[in-house]
């Protein structure tokens, strides 16, 4: 079963719009978002959630669409961590947890108050006291605590220092992920984090999908030609995604595998190298 | 719907207490507007609690959780029906007491019917607008709640103080309580819907 299907989904704000976007998240699999600032990452998410309703289109999660009511009961098999925590200030974990254990049916105090002690976050301080280190720590103990089938994250490593990114990357994807039936939708601004972690990657430009594949595809299927302008000349139109024609005569393309001659020596094309080339393109 | 109320107790438990002790004290005075306006002021503890929720942004977060619209729109309406209720049955016994000491006001059980019915009313006028503006939008919503709050205990102390002696009147009794009870009842009726409305719009 997959996890997250959007088929021909439109989101109109005005001066901005989700245009016709489909993609799949399959179960059992990792996926990453990327896209810039304003792409519409999180307005993906919100309309993932029924937190938003689409103008058209459909949005099925774990195999029930996100419209009907009966998503309110799968909404218990998600956790989803958003760029913030949003908890009321001036409660406590304490009571976050009482009040989750009140929100979720399969919540678990154990798992909760093992997060809590491995996160070292103080049971009485007020939530706005925390770092935010500490505050996204709570959201993830909660999303973690209620057994999700499926994880989302908003950006949820985003301002975190490298340790507490990397600890926190590792209970996602070396714990939460083993289990062959848990998927994660990860949206991030840090390609290589996404790059190291994702079975998926999809790039959203202005509200469109440019891309949507496998990532070991698309390592694959894209290479970065360095060479001379003769020699990118020579190449089929086809071949080349984006060429950046250097001052000392030299050209750097990104370039479709398939579609260059044999003979012309590819360097590895990273993610990072494939979104940016790839959005210059697109302009 | 019981994670939402405890959520809202939660975070506006320090306030409660404040409001707690306060009541007692506006009950153990002899005069009706005090009493009367502990419990309209209940009425306005689901806006605190509001005003909190959008401070933090837990609307953002609530959205991702199994709440319905329904259930986070009902909750406060809930929490303040609570909150008025709680003012009643801590206020209606020490006035009870006072009165027996000889001491009267111009306490008695039909005014503090009609106050609830005025504490009724205020949330079913206020909260739709909050819900349709945000805490931060309705500011002019917060001087209607008040002069609602303190025109509305003003009032009712009028009445009492000059409505026959003991209340006895049966013009009183089956006039302006029925009047006063079908208006809260309709107001809440209405109140309620239109709030859910207002919070699927805003979130849409």
């Amino acid at each position: 079963m997959n996890a997250i299907e959007l088929s021909h989904v439109n989101k109109s704000f005005g001066d901005f719009a989700i245009q016709d976007l489909s993609l799949t998240v399959p179960g059992g699999t990792i996926y990453g978002l990327v896209g810039e600032n304003g792409a519409g990452k999180s307005t993906t998410i919100r309309l993932i959630m029924n937190a938003l309703r689409p103008d058209s289109g459909t949005v099925r999660v774990l195999g029930t669409d996100a419209s009907s009511p009966e998503f309110l009961a799968v909404k218990d098999d998600i956790g989803v961590v958003l760029d913030e925590a949003y908890f009321p200030e001036v409660l406590n974990v304490d009571q976050v947890g009482r009040i989750m254990a009140k929100t979720y049916r399969r919540w678990d105090p154990a798992k909760y108050g093992t997060y809590l002690d491995r996160f070292q976050l103080p049971e009485k301080r007020q939530f706005k006291d925390f770092s935010r280190g500490m505050k996204m720590k709570l959201a993830i103990a909660v999303a973690l605590s209620h057994d999700p089938k499926l994880l989302i994250l908003d950006e949820a490593t985003a301002g975190l220092d490298p340790i507490v990114r990397d600890e926190i990357l590792n209970i996602f994807f070396s714990e939460f992920a083993r289990d062959e039936e848990h998927s994660i939708l990860i949206s991030s601004h840090i390609l290589s984090d996404l790059e190291k972690l994702c079975d998926y990657i999809a790039f959203l430009h202005q509200g469109r999908l440019l891309f949507c594949d496998e990532k070991d595809r698309l390592l694959e299927a894209y290479g970065i030609f360095t060479g001379t302008v003769e020699q990118a000349d020579s190449l089929r139109p086809e071949a080349v995604v984006y060429r950046e024609d250097g001052s000392y005569g030299g050209v750097r393309a990104l370039v479709r595998r398939v579609e260059v001659p044999a003979g012309f020596l590819l360097e590895r094309a990273t993610i990072e190298d494939i979104i940016l080339f790839t959005v210059k393109g697109a302009k | 719907m019981k994670a939402l109320l405890l959520k809202d107790t939660c975070v506006i438990w320090k306030q409660m207490k404040y409001f707690l002790f306060l009541i007692v004290i506006f009950s153990a005075i002899p005069s009706a507007f005090n009493n009367i306006f502990a419990i309209v002021y209940a009425a306005m503890l689901p806006y605190t609690a509001m005003a909190y929720d959008e401070r933090s942004k837990w609307d953002q977060l609530a959205a991702m959780m199994p709440y319905s619209a329904r259930d986070l729109v009902l909750s406060k309406y809930v929490f303040g029906w609570l909150c008025i209720a709680g003012a009643t049955v801590i206020s209606v016994p020490i006035q009870c007491a006072v009165s027996l000491l000889g001491v009267n006001g111009g306490f008695s059980l039909t005014t503090v019917l009609l106050s609830v019915c005025c504490g009724l009313g205020i949330m079913s006028i206020s909260l739709p607008l909050l819900f349709r503006f945000g805490v931060e939008k309705g500011r002019l919503t917060m001087f209607l709640i008040i002069f609602l709050v303190c025109g509305g205990a003003g009032a009712i102390s009028t009445i009492a103080v000059s409505a026959p002696e003991g209340y006895s009147s049966m013009a009183f009794r089956q006039v302006v309580l029925p009047a006063a009870v079908a208006a809260a009842a309709v107001l809440t009726a209405v109140s309620v819907p239109l709030s859910v409305k207002f919070y699927s719009r805003r979130e849409s």
